[in-house]
């Protein structure tokens, strides 16, 4: 625990003093297996984090196990807590995270990873996983990253693969268990842990490189252990564990709101999205359970903002059902209701003005490819017809900023792509100007266009592309720039040199660990931030241990190369990306699951209320 | 007679210095939906549950004596919305209590502080004739005398007690006085606020 005077010297002490409504206390003796649940990342951004909600809840229904929270702190506390020796501690019991049995990162963005070291150091917890010895807590990732934590897996004991709320109650469970009947050695925990489902132990698996860098093998040290690991998905998402309560920060955060997880999974396969694969295969929850869940989230948290979220929420079959459902009450009680990456050609007039009557916000649209041509080889699914027609009802329902998103950088992209966006967000101005419809006295359109950088990323049809070199990123993004003359028109681009390192880690083996250390040692830390992410340093650290970052970000790969994340299973088949890789080549558009299933190999992996044929 | 002013008083302790004015309006409003308070709302284009609040609260400053009124739309006692508003938030922002306001926010004169000094002091600046305050205005620095503003200043038991000008023009901050007694290391609490004829505030 911190004290007041350390408190008083730093930026937003709220966020290192706990004590919130919704916070769960336990009594350490009827308690069998401590977690810190940390995230890489500011309490602010961390406690929005809806996975961070879930599993909390679910590590804290057992009563022998009680779960805390943990978050990086900020540089002035990182200072004042190494000037006075005070180690890292969970918010709720303010012990130090070196008391725990296990401490669990979550890994949702690659830039996280300097964060990582920067707590365990905090903590006094030895960096490197061959380095921890009987007394220290279990080290374990998880998220999105962890498909791929092949840059970080020096640094882990174990990741967690696939969805948690199951998986890490069985986890805690052979941890108790075997420290119940003396068999626990650190050693033999993570033996027996390797041959549970959904768990990656990466120190049992011998890595061997080619000549060029690239991988000759993985090995299993043990026979008993899977030779690849298979993602974990929760079955039925009605019957999945809900946390009914949310811990309440009282400072504010990204998302101070109800997020009501409509489904999991995607059934549009655009080729360059990750999470569209990872989450595969589709699993819905019912309009019924819904709206039954934010009444009870409503009741225990007291946000007057519901967020329906989803990868792709209006193709949630049952979404006008829901809505009714939720604005029968909501309304009354002043909740606005919001629905990210909405596609408002799918949704009718009446209902789009009752989710607007309360709190209103633009129209978003991610075409993300500025030609009919390249959305093909991408499998973006939506034309141009299809934005002009959720720009006029937006426009008629008085709304006039239009966000678009894009991307540069992608497979087969030409000059006239590039051309296409621009063109594009014209077309949504005029737009605007021929509709007779429009509402009287409203604005004109104010078109926001934000431009980011393609990033290949494992287990998509794409993770074999080069990404561009940066220097092209750059010329593509001036050259974006030059054909954008109209002042209505609003260009945002995310920085290439981000995108870059992005790159570099989404399809890193374990030789970069190497690099994150060096970064560690010299400081970095907090990369997703601006004021802190060093693009030069980085490179240097690169050089300077012997790493070509191009040899990860800028290299096809072959396709018969043995990719650094071939070990992990995520049921969708390596045969079909290749299949998906060849149709974007071809220019030929992939039917989304509701219309046809293309066998993508998710199926076998089971789950209900889905589109998937039974395997 | 709906809708009925309804006054709550409230502490905000330990950690809760920690917290600005605006989390205190946050977290007041999710506890007042969460607590299912017939709270009345601002009317516009973004209506919200209206909250008005007694006194400014510094970062780090403690407090048994926060005053939020609100209005209320339904009937509901004040026994009821004590009990529904403290089983909302937690014991360091417990609901004392929940009446029907009989005193105006206008009115208030003084607030009586309890410090806890953890380190050296030296009280004897307080007792000059001038006590120059420096406050950052938007303007620029700006030195104020505040000697008149001191009601008292006393020593018991280890502890300091302060009665400090507290309405809005002549606001005074505790924290301010004891930056010039050189104390580093301190707690503070608001213990009661009165009115400008030192009656008790309700
Ligand atoms: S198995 Fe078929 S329907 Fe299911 S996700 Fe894969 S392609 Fe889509």
């Amino acid at each position: 625990m911190i004290s007041d005077k350390i408190l008083k010297r730093v930026s937003k002490p709220g966020r290192y003093i706990g004590g919130e409504y919704g916070q769960i206390l336990k009594d350490k003796n009827d308690i069998k297996c401590r977690w810190a649940f940390c995230f890489p990342d500011t309490y602010e951004i961390g406690m929005s984090n809806l996975g961070m909600r879930i599993l909390y809840g679910s590590l804290n229904s057992q009563p022998d196990i009680w779960c805390e929270r943990c978050y990086t702190p900020w540089e002035d506390m990182q200072k004042e807590m190494k000037e006075n020796n005070v180690p890292l501690w969970a918010l709720e019991s303010g012990d130090p995270l070196c008391n725990f049995d296990i401490v669990a990162f979550t890994l949702q963005y690659e830039l996280c990873y300097t964060n990582v070291l920067t707590m365990l150091d905090l903590a006094g917890i030895p960096l490197m996983a061959d380095e921890r010895d009987e007394n220290c807590p279990i080290i374990i990732g998880g998220g999105p990253c962890a498909y791929n934590a092949e840059p970080v897996a020096d640094f882990f004991d174990i990741f967690s693969i696939g969805e948690g709320e199951e998986a890490l109650c069985e986890l805690s469970r052979l941890y108790i268990n075997m420290k119940d009947n003396g068999s626990y050695s650190r050693k033999s925990f993570l033996h027996e842990a390797a041959k549970l489902e959904g768990f990656y132990v990466p120190s049992l698996y011998g890595v061997s490189y080619n000549g060029d860098g690239t991988i000759k093998e993985y090995k299993p040290l043990y026979d008993d252990i899977p030779t690849r690991i298979k993602k974990r998905i929760v079955k039925d998402m009605d019957k999945a564990y809900f946390p009914e309560k949310v811990v309440m920060p009282y400072i504010e955060t990204v998302h101070d709101r109800i997020m009501l997880e409509v489904c999991r999974g995607c059934y549009r396969g655009c080729r360059f999205c990750q999470a569209g694969n990872l989450f595969r295969p589709v699993r819905r929850k019912s309009a019924n359970t819904l709206n039954e869940q934010a009444k009870t989230l409503f009741k225990n948290c007291g946000y007057d903002e519901i967020s329906l979220t989803s990868l792709s929420i209006s193709d949630y079959p049952y979404l006008e059902t829901l809505c009714d459902e939720l604005l029968c009450w909501t309304e009354d009680k002043k909740i606005g209701l919001s629905l990210p990456s909405l596609r408002i050609d799918s949704f009718s007039k009446e209902l789009m003005e009752r989710i607007s009557s309360v709190r209103s916000s633009g129209l978003t649209f991610a075409p993300e490819a500025g030609t009919q041509r390249l959305r093909n080889v991408i499998n973006k699914g939506v034309c141009e017809e299809d934005l002009m027609n959720a720009a006029k009802i937006a426009y008629n329902g008085g709304k006039s900023s239009v966000k678009l998103y894009f991307m540069m950088g992608l497979p087969t992209e030409q000059l006239e792509d590039l051309e296409g966006i621009a063109q594009m967000a014209e077309h949504v101005i005029d737009a605007y100007y021929q509709n007779p419809d429009r509402k009287k006295g409203s604005r004109p359109p104010q078109v926001t266009i934000s431009v980011a950088s393609f990033i290949p990323k494992p287990f998509t049809p794409f993770q074999w592309e080069a990404q561009d070199k940066l220097q092209v990123l750059l010329d593509k993004q001036k050259y974006l720039g030059s054909k954008i003359t109209n002042r209505k028109i609003k260009y945002n681009w995310h920085e290439a040199k981000v995108s870059h390192l992005e790159a570099v880690f989404a399809r890193g083996n374990r030789r970069l660990s190497k690099a994150i250390l060096e970064a560690h040692k010299r400081g970095l830390m907090f990369d997703s931030w601006d004021e802190y992410f060093n693009y030069e340093k980085w490179m240097q650290i690169f050089a300077d241990c012997g790493i070509d970052p191009e040899f990860y970000a800028n290299r096809e790969y072959a396709e018969d190369e043995i990719l650094p994340w071939d070990i992990i299973d995520i049921g969708v088949t390596k045969e079909f990306l290749l299949r998906e890789k060849k149709a974007a080549y071809a220019e030929r558009v992939t039917p989304n699951c509701v219309e046809k299933c293309s066998g993508c190999g998710a199926n076998k992996l089971g789950g209900e209320n889905s589109c998937c044929p039974k395997a | 007679m709906l809708p009925q002013s309804v006054r709550i008083k409230f502490q905000k302790i330990n950690v809760l210095k920690f917290i600005s004015h605006l989390d205190l309006c946050r977290t007041m409003k999710t506890a007042l939906l969460r607590a299912g308070i017939p709270v009345w709302y601002t009317e516009g284009f973004n209506p919200h549950p209206k909250m008005v609040f007694s006194l400014p609260l510094s970062i780090g400053t403690e407090s048994e004596c926060e005053y939020m009124d609100i209005k209320i739309t339904e009937e509901m006692s004040f026994d009821e919305i004590k009990q529904r508003l403290s089983d909302a938030l937690t014991a360091d922002m417990a609901i004392l209590d929940v009446y029907a306001p009989e005193m105006k926010f206008q009115e208030i004169g003084y607030a009586t502080y309890e410090i806890t000094p953890y380190a050296s002091y030296d009280l004897s600046p307080l007792s000059k004739d001038e006590v120059n305050i420096t406050k950052r205005t938007k303007k620029g620095e700006a030195t104020v005398n505040v000697k008149d503003r001191i009601v008292s200043v006393s020593e018991n038991e280890g502890k300091i007690y302060m009665i400090l000008s507290a309405d809005t023009e002549r606001f005074v901050n505790p924290e301010h006085l004891l930056a010039l007694c050189k104390s580093e290391d301190h707690r503070i609490v608001r213990k009661e606020v009165y009115t400008r004829n030192m009656k008790i505030f309700r």
